[in-house]
């Protein structure tokens, strides 16, 4: 049964080996660069033809959704290529649950992309890692760009003193709610405190036992953090030096208990435990009251649940206040890029206003602050993703964030599912998580 | 004398140079990968081209007789295999037994028979997500609204215990095809006349099967069995399609938690050291069953 697969399986294995070890061997790394600020990193960037001569073609690896992706092969693409027509994009869509591991692979075996739209939790592991450019080494003109977008972006992409890319949207998680459900449950405001949200779970309850007041995919960094953060609790100090007192501090176990009390009353879907749960399907056929979604959101139900309107409201608030978690994108070069010159280009024109206004017609959030008015009057909707985050705080910056994620993630499960109370389950995550910080 | 003693080389250079393509593929595809794994093994490997790794010694080894999640997958690989390889052979020999039987359509059921085997792991993984979804799939259907044999959903991919179950299902589902076409192959190689002698001296149909069938095929079934004890400790493409090892890693078998090591995490040190135990496993396995079970004057 499974010796074809597995033998071929085995052979991908044995590619994948041996492709690493012609990539170990090959003398392409000759100097070792490295994030020091040394002289021979300008010349050997700076130097060699200033622009491209004849056509060149550089790889971009995206995660856009589909909606995303129309606008930007069929609007951005397209006024790139008229204004650079010896460059060539070749975009690549990726999805993202495969694409820190695709990208990973092809690192190692020397084939990395151009240039990719990164999730900026991926930065700083990259740089790390010694894969990426540092922008502020490479690009004459990073200064400019430095200025014109957020500093809260921005900051995702410094690493050890240095930049290593530029923001290229953002986005963090609001409450999205649904009117005709709160409608039939007799409320009409949403909710602004998590005391008041809990009320209105309950009377959406009331309306039926399918009937669910939130869902969540599962128990990842980007799920809980809002209400680990909103709760006043915390994964780590401020300096990211160690988890003990934060991660089982009484705050961040109350947010677990919370989570708990929402799926044992049956007020939180049981997707949130795994097996797949479609939120925005649920949402649109008025089983699900409410979602923590992001920007995006509205693009994708004009385009499957045209029927469906989508009401935005701030993170509840807890103790710590009204906070969620800070997404997005950043846009990031490869050190074996071969035509670096012709992909800054490509990457001053990602953040010029024409792309960044083009791609917020999809719900991509703007980094530029001189753009923002005109991409709230395009798109109302907005300006409360901007309040929300004035307060949003990124998931931590570490380069082992995968795996106190992984962590966190089995943690989470372990709670919801009732193996063990949230303050024991804590403790024993605190001590791992130290070390994983510990680790670089 | 010397025309003999060049012809032999000659033969002999024919030879070798047949053997040159094969043997260059083996040695470049097979042997230097694993030479090379196990190298990375004994690193804290750095996946960088260029950058420097750590000798580390047995340390990757070790780390896995205290992971828990490594036991947790060596538990399941081991599950896995004990359901599913019985599962498939008797499956199979029935299946097989009816196909000899059947006087006509025998190509035709063999083909149906045959096509989980060539459906792609993918298709076959996503239908049966399908089937086994808590809300929408049809085995709830069938188990809650038609045979009212339960009375809630089963969140069947949601706990480990009950999408090993479905895990399982896939696994036998689609290999019982193989050892059915090297069954029925085996069934058809039996002379008749001993099943002609046997029926002269009384013996039934399960007399037939116990002492003529069963031991005419010996040599075949306990080649089916190692090639599906090595497949099932390879098992890899069902738990990565269906739950990715989720929930908490409790559905982790050795080599999806390999691939998510190696492959997630970057530790390609620890991911080449499970590697080398399972393969170190599957040998150890393999040599025991055909030490215990071959009989001298088998091959």
């Amino acid at each position: 049964m499974c010796q074809p697969k597995a033998s071929a399986f085995r052979i991908g294995i044995s590619w994948m080996l041996l492709a690493l070890l012609a990539a170990a061997c090959a003398p392409a790394a000759t100097p070792t660069p490295g994030p020091s600020p040394t002289p021979v990193v300008m010349e050997r960037v700076v130097t060699p033809t200033p622009t491209p001569k004849g056509p060149v073609t550089i790889t971009f690896w995206h995660a856009y959704n589909p909606e995303e992706t129309k606008v930007f092969n069929e609007q951005v693409l397209p006024a790139f290529h008229q204004k650079f027509p010896n460059i060539r994009i070749e975009a690549q869509q990726v999805p993202y649950d495969e694409f820190r591991r695709k990208l990973l692979t092809s690192i190692a075996g020397g084939t990395a992309p151009d240039v990719i739209r990164s999730d900026i939790i991926w930065v700083p592991e990259l740089a790390a890692m010694g894969a990426l450019e540092a922008l502020d080494m490479i690009m004459p003109d990073f200064n400019a760009y430095k200025e014109k977008v957020f500093p809260g972006p921005l900051s995702t992409n410094l690493w050890q003193g240095h930049y290593y890319g530029l923001p290229l949207d953002t986005n963090t998680r609001l409450l999205m709610w649904n009117k005709e459900m709160y409608a039939a449950a007799g409320i009409a405001e949403p909710p602004k405190t998590i005391d008041e949200f809990l009320r209105v779970c309950e009377r959406i309850k009331a309306l039926g036992r399918d009937k669910y007041c939130f869902a969540d995919g599962g128990t990842y960094g980007w799920a809980v953090l809002p209400w680990i953060w909103s709760f006043g609790g915390d994964l780590t100090d401020p300096e990211m030096k160690t988890a003990s007192g934060y991660v089982n501090g009484p705050d961040t176990v109350a947010a677990y208990e919370f989570l708990k009390g929402m799926l044992d009353k049956g007020y939180l879907h049981p997707g949130i435990l795994g097996g797949g749960v479609d939120t925005a399907g649920g949402f649109a056929r008025d089983e699900i009251a409410n979602l923590l979604e992001g920007p995006w959101m509205p693009a994708i139900f004009a385009a499957q649940y045209p029927q469906k309107q989508i009401q935005w409201a701030l993170m509840p608030a807890g103790k710590g206040g009204s906070v969620s978690v800070v997404g997005g994108e950043d846009i990031v070069l490869f050190k074996q890029s071969r035509n670096k010159e012709a992909a800054l280009e490509f990457i001053r024109f990602m953040l010029s206003p024409e792309a960044q206004l083009m791609m917020a017609r999809a719900g991509q959030v703007p980094v530029r602050t001189d753009v923002i008015e005109q991409a709230v009057q395009a798109q109302p909707y907005f300006a409360l993703f901007f309040e929300q985050l004035k307060t949003a705080r990124a998931r931590l910056p570490h380069p082992n964030w995968p795996k106190i994620e992984d962590l966190l993630t089995s943690t989470g499960q372990a709670i919801l599912r009732g193996e063990k109370g949230a303050k024991e389950a804590l403790d024993e995550l605190a001590p791992k998580i130290d070390a994983l910080l510990k680790q670089q | 004398m010397w025309n003999q003693g060049s012809l032999r080389a000659q033969r002999l250079r024919a030879a070798y140079l047949f053997m040159l393509p094969g043997m260059t593929f083996f040695l470049i595809f097979y042997l230097y990968p694993l030479i090379q794994a196990l190298q990375i093994s004994l690193y804290e490997w750095s996946i960088m081209p260029g950058q420097d790794s750590r000798f580390v010694g047995a340390a990757n080894y070790l780390r896995a007789l205290r992971d828990p999640i490594f036991w947790i997958s060596m538990r399941n690989t081991v599950l896995y295999t004990a359901v599913t390889v019985p599962g498939q052979m008797i499956l199979a020999m029935l299946v097989a037994l009816a196909l000899h039987a059947i006087p006509r359509w025998r190509v035709l059921f063999r083909t149906l028979y045959y096509l989980p085997v060539i459906t792609s792991w993918v298709v076959a993984a996503l239908l049966f997500k399908f089937l086994f979804h808590s809300q929408s799939g049809l085995i709830n259907y069938l188990l809650v609204d038609v045979l009212h044999l339960s009375d809630h959903y089963i969140p069947w991919l949601q706990n480990p215990e009950t999408a090993l179950v479905a895990i399982m299902t896939l696994g036998i589902w689609k290999g019982i095809g193989w050892s059915m076409v090297i069954f029925l192959a085996a069934l058809q190689d039996i002379p008749l006349e001993l099943y002609e002698a046997a029926a002269l001296d009384g013996a039934g149909r399960w007399g037939q099967f116990r002492y003529i069938t069963l031991p005419m095929m010996r040599p075949t079934v306990i080649f089916v069995l190692v090639m599906l004890v090595i497949g099932g400790f390879n098992v890899f493409l069902p738990v990565y399609l269906m739950t990715g090892g989720a929930p908490m890693h409790r559905t982790e078998t050795l080599l999806t938690y390999m691939y998510n090591e190696a492959f997630n995490f970057l530790d390609f040190g620890y991911g080449a050291a499970l590697s080398y135990m399972l393969a170190i496993l599957i040998f150890l396995l393999s040599f025991i069953q055909i030490k215990l079970l071959r009989r001298p004057m088998e091959l």
